[in-house]
C-alpha cells in the first residue's frame, strides 16, 4: 500500500505550506523559514499538500482540554490521505496523554508525530512540503559510501571489533580476501587481535548465513 | 521421569543426602557452604577465586546422583558448561553413582523442538540458553511444574527486566516447591546503587542471602591454616622511557576526563578522577552516567569516551607488549584516528594535540630505535640504529628461573606429589606467546663472534632478548612499510581534504626514488625528533624516509652468519626441549621441557578454568608474571586443599605502575563490596512475598484485573466468556532479546512465542506492530530493512503501527537528531537521502500514510500502550500470525505451523550485517546469495562469473572487486 507522491491539483499543492488563522500566534510559525506560508481558511491546522495535512497539538493544551483534538478530528471528515497529528511534547509527564493518543491513532486513523521544540515541529512542516514529491529511495537503503567505511563497517560488524582492529587487519593482510581466509593463528599475530576478537571475526566469516533447521 | 517423581525428589531435599555421594570439597568453608545449600534456597555471593564453580557441580552432582530429577542451570556460558559437564561426569564415575546422567546442554544448535520435549521428559541436568529456555517455558514444552531446581549463575546480571528474570518469574508463578540456589562470584555491581541487593533478591525471587568474602572466618580458617603457601614479592622498577609513556599516558587521561567534564557540566562526575580511570569498569561508568543524555552529547564527548578506551588499552600495552610490538600499536592507533575527511580541529581526538601525546610517540619510537649522529663531513644526515629496550620483567624471570634452577640442584625436592613444574602465569595468550619467544631464544646470541660457544663466560651468557627484538623489529619494518601503503590508501583523501593540496607527509612517504633527494632536502622533521603537526595541529603519523629505513633495516639485517645461527639457534632450543610433548597445543596453552626433568608451562589467566589448571599441572614452583587477586586465592584453596604439596610462588609487578595500582584497587573495591553488602543484609527489610512486578500469583485474579470496566462494565470480554481467555499477545521469538515481553507477562498478558515473518507483536488480528529502538531505527532506515518490513506488514495487516521505544535511562527525544540549521538545502527533495531522522521519518509516513506510529518512553510505557491497545480488538491467531508472510509453499511446511514451534531465526544477524556493507549487495540480492552460498568465507573466494548469475554482473564485479582490492599492490 505504499502510496506513489501524489502528483499536483487540488487545494494545497504550491509550493507554500498553507495555514489556517487559527495558528495566529504558534510560535511554531516563527520558526517556519526554509519554505514559504500563508494563511488559507482550510478544516486543519497546516496544508502540506494535496493528500496531506497537520493538527498541531500541544500537549499542554490537551491536558487542560482533552476533547478538543478530537473535535479537530472529526472536523476533517476524513479528508486527507495522511492526517498527521504534530504534537509539542512541552510536559514533563507525558506518558498518559500518550498513550490516550497511540490509542486515538489507531482508532482515529491519524499518525502521531512528537516534536520536543517549537523548532522541530516546524521542521517537521517544512519535511513534509518539501518532500510533498520526492521519490522513497532515501529510505529503501542506500549505497553511496567509500571504501575506506565500507571496509571498516564490513570488519566491524561483529562485536568487540573496533575500527583500529579493522585497519590492523586489512594492513597486515593486504585484501579483505586474505583476510577473511586466514587462520586464526594467523589474525592472532596482529597487534590488537586478542583471543576474542579472533574468535568473534572467524566466527562471524564461518558462521553460515542460514540457520540450520 | 514423571512430574510427580520429580516433585517427590523436591520434597526429598528437606532430608539429609542419604545417597553415597562422593565430593570434592576438602575446606571447611566449603563444606558448610555446601551443607547450607542442601538446607535452603538463597543466593551465594562468593569472593572470586575461592571455588564457586567447584561448589556447583558438587551440588549438582549430589542431586544429579540421586536421579529422577529436572534441575535446569541458568545463565551459564559456554565454558562453565563445559566444565559442569566434565566434573558431573567425573563425579559420576568416582562415586559409582548409576542414576546419574550427566548434563544436558540445550542451544539454538543442539535440538530441535521435537527432541527437547522429548529431553526435558526424561529429566536430569540441564543447562539452557535463557531465549530458548523462556520460550520452551512459555509454550509449555517446559512444564515449570516438573522442574525440581534452578540454578542461576551470574546472579549479579539478573536485573528486573533481564530473560532470567522472566524465567525466574514463570517458574515461580507456576512452581513453589521447586528449589532455587543462586551463584554469583562477582560484589561490585550487587552493591551499587541504592539498596542493590534487596533489588536483585527481589529479581531473583529469593529471601536470604549467603556472604563469603575472603574475610569470612571460616574462609580465613582454611586459607591459613599450617599449610601456607610461600610467596616471593618481587617488585621490578619500570625504564626510564616506560614511566615516561606512562605518565605522558595518565596525562593525556586525566585531560579527557577534565574535558569531559567540561563538556557536561550538569552530570554527576565525582567519581570520574585519574584512579578510577584505572579500573575496568571506567568505561561501562562513564557510559551509564552519560546514557540517559547519550543523544544530547555532543559528538567530542563521544569521541572522548572512545578515546579514554584507548588511552585504557594503552597503559595496559605498554607493560605487556614488548616495545617494538607497542610501537607497532601506536602507529595502527594512529592511523585509525585520522582526522575524518573536511574535519577541523574540533573533530579530532584531544589528547592529540597534547605535549603528552608527542611523548607517547617519541619515546615509543626511541625505545625502538634512535638517531645517531654520524660522524664525519655527512653529520647533518641523522642515520638511525636500533635501541629495542627490553621489558625490565624479562631479565627478572629469567633470574627467577635460574634460581629455581639451582635450587632444584642444590637441595633435591622434598618427597611430595608436587610435579617438578614451573608454571608461569600470565594476563593473555598475547603475553604468553611473547614469554615463550623470549624463554626460547634468550641464550641465543645475535652476533656472530659469539659463535663460539666452548668457552663460558657468564658475561656473554646473561640471558637477553637482543635476538627476538631484532627479529621484531626487522618484521616491524616490513610492516611499516606496507603499513604506510595501506594506509596512504584509507587514509590519503582524509588527509589531503584536511591539509590541501600541499601535504609534507604525502611527499615524504613517497616512494619514486627521483624524488627522494628533494624529499630529504625538504623533510623538515628529523628523525629522532618528536613527530610533526599537521596543519591543523594534530600530531602528523611519522613515516621514515625510505633511506633511512634502509639504513635501519641494514644495521638490523641478518649477518652472514647470524642467519644461520638463527636456525640453529632455533634448532638448538628445539633440540634442547626434547620431544615438544604438546598435548595442549589446542588450547594456547605452551609447554616447554627446560630441563630434562622440568616443565614449564606459560598460561593465562582464564578465571574459574585455572583451577584446572592448577590441578592437572601440580606445580612446585609458581611465577606470577602479572598480579591478579583471584588467582593468589585459586593458590591457597589449593595449597590448602592438599597436605602434600608444597608451592612456592613468585610474584612480579612492575613498581609504581599502573598496574600495581589496578591490582591494589581491585582488591580494595571488592573488599569495599562485601562490605556494603555486609551492611545492607544487616538493614533489609524482609517482607518480599511481593511479585517482583506486582503480578498478581493467581492467574484469575490478574485476568479479571485486566478487564476494562469502562466498556460495558467490563462485560465485553466477559460476554463471549464462552472462549473467555485471557489477553494474549504474539511476540516473535527474537523479540525475547529485548525487555517488553517480560514486561508484557509481567502485566498479565499471555505471551504466545512464535516465529513471525511480519512484525515483532500482534496485538490483535488487525494490529500489528514493528519495534524500533532509536538506534535499531536508524539502522534499519539507512538499509531500507524498515520500508520492506512496512511493505510486508500492510501486506497482511490493516493496522501496522511502528513502535519507536526509547529507553528508560535514555532522553526521550528525537530532537538532537534534527538539522536544525535552518538552510534551505536542509529541506531540498533532492537532498532527501543525507537527510536528518525527521526528514526519514516525514518519508516513510508519506509512504505508508496509514501507518501508525506508536512513541514510547520506554519497554515499560510499551507494555502499558499494548495493553491499552488490546481492549480495542479480539485475540491474535498465533497460527495465521505465524504464517503471514510466508511463500505458499513454505507456509505449507511443518515448524512454522507449530504455533509453539520457536524455531530459530531463518538467518544469523551477524553475517547479514557484514554482507550488507559489501558494495553491490542490496537488501533484495541479499537473500539470493545467503541462499547460494554458505558463508562470508565462500562469497568472498567466488569468482564474478560465479557471482554473476545470482546477483548481475554489475553487482558481481563490484562485490569481487571489494574483497580482492589489494592495498599491497596497487595504487
Amino acid at each position: 500500500q505504499a502510496l506513489p507522491p501524489a502528483g499536483g491539483g487540488g487545494r494545497g499543492s504550491g509550493s507554500s505550506i498553507l495555514v489556517s488563522p487559527r495558528q495566529k500566534g504558534n510560535p511554531v510559525l516563527a520558526c517556519l523559514k526554509s519554505v514559504p506560508w500563508e494563511y488559507s481558511d482550510i478544516p486543519a491546522d497546516y496544508g502540506l499538500g494535496s493528500t496531506t495535512c497537520a493538527l498541531f497539538l500541544s500537549l499542554k493544551y490537551h491536558r487542560l482540554h482533552p476533547e478538543y483534538i478530537y473535535t479537530r478530528i472529526r472536523n476533517l471528515q476524513g479528508r486527507y490521505n495522511l492526517r498527521v497529528l504534530l504534537t509539542l511534547v512541552d510536559v514533563p509527564n507525558h506518558e498518559d496523554s500518550l498513550r490516550e493518543l497511540s490509542k486515538t491513532s489507531l482508532i482515529n486513523g491519524v499518525t502521531v508525530v512528537l516534536a520536543w521544540s517549537a523548532a522541530e515541529a516546524a521542521r517537521y512542516l517544512e519535511l513534509y512540503k518539501a518532500y510533498e514529491h520526492a521519490g522513497f529511495a532515501a529510505i529503501r537503503g542506500q549505497q553511496a559510501e567509500g571504501y575506506a567505511e565500507r571496509l571498516v563497517g564490513f570488519v566491524t560488524a561483529p562485536r568487540n571489533i573496533n575500527k583500529a582492529d579493522a585497519v590492523a587487519l586489512v594492513s597486515s593482510f593486504g585484501s579483505l580476501r586474505r583476510a577473511v581466509n586466514a587462520t586464526p593463528d594467523q589474525i592472532s599475530a596482529v597487534s590488537g587481535w586478542g583471543e576474542k576478537k579472533v574468535r568473534a571475526w572467524c566466527k562471524a566469516v564461518e558462521e553460515p548465513f542460514r540457520v540450520r533447521k | 521421569m514423571s512430574a510427580a517423581a520429580g516433585a517427590a525428589a523436591a520434597a526429598g531435599t528437606s532430608q539429609p543426602p542419604v545417597q553415597p555421594v562422593k565430593l570434592s570439597l576438602p575446606l571447611v568453608y566449603q563444606q558448610k557452604l555446601f551443607e547450607e545449600l542442601r538446607a535452603e534456597d538463597e543466593l551465594v555471593v562468593l569472593a572470586r577465586g575461592l571455588g564457586l564453580m567447584r561448589l556447583v557441580t558438587n551440588l549438582l552432582h549430589s542431586y544429579d546422583a540421586a536421579g529422577g530429577n529436572l534441575i535446569v542451570v541458568v545463565g551459564a556460558d559456554d565454558r562453565e558448561n563445559a566444565w559442569i559437564g566434565e566434573a558431573l561426569a567425573e563425579h559420576a564415575a568416582i562415586s559409582m553413582t548409576p542414576r546419574a546422567r550427566g548434563l544436558t546442554l540445550v542451544n539454538t544448535e543442539s535440538a530441535s523442538v521435537g527432541a527437547r520435549e522429548k529431553l526435558y521428559a526424561a529429566g536430569g541436568i540441564f543447562s539452557i540458553t535463557s531465549r530458548i529456555l523462556v520460550v520452551d517455558m512459555l509454550t509449555g514444552m517446559l512444564n515449570p511444574e516438573s522442574v525440581t531446581g534452578m540454578i542461576v549463575l551470574h546472579a549479579d546480571r539478573v536485573t528486573a527486566t533481564s530473560l532470567e528474570a522472566f524465567i525466574l518469574r514463570i517458574y515461580r508463578q507456576k512452581n513453589k516447591a521447586g528449589f532455587l540456589k543462586a551463584f554469583s562470584d562477582n560484589p561490585d555491581p550487587l552493591a551499587a546503587g541504592f539498596s542493590p541487593l534487596a533489588a536483585t533478591l527481589r529479581n531473583l525471587f529469593l529471601r536470604k542471602v549467603s556472604l563469603w568474602p575472603r574475610f569470612h572466618v571460616h574462609v580465613a580458617q582454611s586459607l591459613e591454616g599450617k599449610k601456607k603457601a610461600e610467596v616471593v614479592e618481587l617488585e621490578v622498577p619500570m625504564t626510564e622511557s616506560m614511566r615516561a609513556i606512562q605518565n605522558a599516558v595518565m596525562e593525556c587521561v586525566e585531560v579527557s576526563i577534565q574535558e569531559l567534564k567540561k563538556g557536561n557540566p550538569g552530570l554527576d562526575m565525582e567519581g570520574w578522577n585519574l584512579d578510577s580511570a584505572l579500573l575496568k569498569s571506567f568505561d561501562v561508568m562513564v557510559r551509564r552516567q552519560l546514557e540517559p543524555n547519550w543523544h544530547r552529547v555532543s559528538w567530542k564527548t563521544k569521541q572522548i569516551v572512545g578515546d579514554l578506551t584507548v588511552l585504557r588499552g594503552m597503559l595496559r600495552s605498554v607493560l605487556a607488549l614488548d616495545a617494538v610490538s607497542f610501537l607497532q600499536q601506536l602507529d595502527t592507533i594512529h592511523a585509525a584516528h585520522a582526522p575524518a575527511p573536511g574535519s577541523a580541529r574540533q573533530t579530532q581526538s584531544p589528547w592529540l594535540f597534547l605535549d603528552a601525546a608527542e611523548t607517547i610517540f617519541s619515546e615509543a619510537k626511541r625505545r625502538v630505535y634512535a638517531s645517531a649522529q654520524r660522524p664525519g663531513p655527512d653529520a647533518s644526515i641523522d642515520a638511525l640504529r636500533p635501541v629495542l629496550e627490553e621489558q625490565p620483567k624479562w631479565a627478572v624471570l629469567a633470574d627467577v628461573l635460574d634460581e629455581i634452577d639451582r635450587d632444584l640442584l642444590l637441595e633435591p625436592p622434598a618427597r611430595d606429589d608436587s610435579n617438578g613444574t614451573i608454571l608461569i602465569m600470565c594476563s593473555d595468550a598475547d603475553t604468553c606467546r611473547q614469554l615463550r619467544d623470549y624463554l626460547q631464544t634468550m641464550h641465543v646470541k645475535p652476533r656472530v663472534e659469539n659463535k663460539v660457544e666452548e668457552f663460558y663466560d657468564p658475561e656473554r651468557d646473561r640471558p637477553s632478548a637482543a635476538f627476538m627484538m631484532r627479529r621484531k623489529l626487522r618484521s616491524y619494518l616490513r610492516w611499516k612499510r606496507e603499513f604506510a601503503q595501506v594506509s596512504a590508501q584509507l587514509f590519503a583523501e582524509n588527509q589531503r581534504a584536511v591539509s590541501g593540496a600541499v601535504d609534507p607527509r604525502l611527499g615524504r612517504r613517497g616512494p619514486p626514488p627521483s624524488k627522494r633527494r628533494r624529499v630529504r632536502g625538504g623533510g623538515a622533521v628529523g628523525a629522532g625528533a618528536g613527530p610533526g603537526r599537521l596543519e591543523n595541529g594534530s600530531i602528523a603519523q611519522y613515516f621514515e624516509k625510505p633511506g633511512e629505513v634502509a639504513e635501519l633495516m641494514a644495521e638490523v639485517q641478518i649477518t652472514a652468519g647470524e642467519d644461520k645461527e638463527e636456525e640453529e639457534g632455533l634448532e638448538a632450543v628445539r633440540q634442547r626441549d626434547g620431544a615438544a610433548a604438546d598435548p595442549l597445543e589446542d588450547m594456547d596453552d605452551y609447554y616447554r621441557l627446560y630441563d630434562m626433568q622440568d616443565l614449564v608451562v606459560i598460561h593465562p589467566y582464564e578465571g574459574d578454568q585455572d583451577e584446572h589448571v592448577l590441578e592437572e599441572v601440580r606445580p612446585r614452583y609458581i611465577i606470577m608474571y602479572e598480579p591478579d587477586a583471584a588467582f593468589i586465592r585459586r593458590v591457597e584453596v589449593y595449597r590448602s586443599s592438599h597436605n602434600d604439596r608444597n608451592v612456592r610462588v613468585y610474584f612480579l609487578y612492575y613498581g609504581g605502575s599502573v598496574e600495581e595500582q589496578r591490582y591494589l584497587s581491585a582488591v580494595r573495591r571488592e573488599k569495599d563490596a562485601f562490605t556494603k553488602l555486609i551492611k545492607e543484609r544487616a538493614s533489609m527489610a524482609l517482607t518480599l512475598a511481593a511479585d517482583a512486578h506486582g503480578a498478581a500469583d493467581d492467574p484469575q485474579e490478574a485476568f479479571l484485573r485486566t478487564l476494562n470496566t469502562r466498556i460495558a462494565g467490563g462485560g465485553r470480554l466477559a460476554a463471549p466468556a464462552a472462549t473467555a481467555q485471557p489477553p494474549r499477545v504474539v511476540v516473535d521469538v527474537r523479540e525475547f532479546r529485548s525487555p517488553l515481553p517480560s514486561l508484557l507477562h509481567g502485566r498479565g498478558l499471555v505471551v504466545v512465542p512464535c516465529m513471525l515473518t511480519v512484525g515483532d507483536y500482534v496485538l490483535s488480528p488487525t494490529v500489528c506492530v514493528e519495534r524500533k529502538s532509536v538506534g535499531d531505527l536508524i539502522s534499519s532506515f539507512k538499509d531500507g530493512r524498515l520500508y520492506a518490513q512496512c511493505e510486508a506488514m500492510f501486506q497482511h495487516y490493516r493496522h501496522p503501527a511502528l513502535l519507536i521505544e526509547f529507553d528508560q535511562n535514555k532522553s526521550f527525544t528525537l530532537e538532537p537528531f534534527a538539522d536544525l540549521s535552518g538552510s534551505a538545502g536542509s529541506v531540498s527533495a533532492a537532498h532527501a537521502g543525507a537527510a536528518d531522522l525527521q526528514g526519514k521519518l516525514v518519508l516513510l509516513t508519506l509512504a505508508f500514510p496509514k501507518l501508525r506510529i506508536l512513541w514510547s518512553s520506554s519497554p515499560y510505557e510499551s507494555a502499558e500502550i499494548f495493553e491499552r491497545l488490546k481492549s480495542l480488538e479480539g485475540e491474535p491467531d498465533p497460527v495465521a500470525a505465524a504464517r503471514a508472510g510466508l511463500d505458499g509453499d513454505e507456509a505449507e511446511g511443518a515448524p512454522s505451523q507449530r504455533p509453539g514451534g520457536a524455531a530459530p531465526p531463518a538467518f544469523n544477524p551477524v553475517p547479514q550485517d557484514m554482507l550488507a556493507n559489501v558494495p553491490g549487495v542490496t537488501p533484495n540480492n541479499m537473500a539470493s546469495i545467503a541462499l547460494e552460498a554458505e558463508n562470508i568465507k565462500e562469497v568472498a573466494n567466488m569468482t564474478e562469473d560465479e557471482l554473476g548469475p545470482l546477483v548481475g554482473r554489475e553487482a558481481a564485479r563490484k562485490i569481487c572487486g571489494f574483497f580482492a582490492k589489494d592495498l599491497l599492490e596497487d595504487g
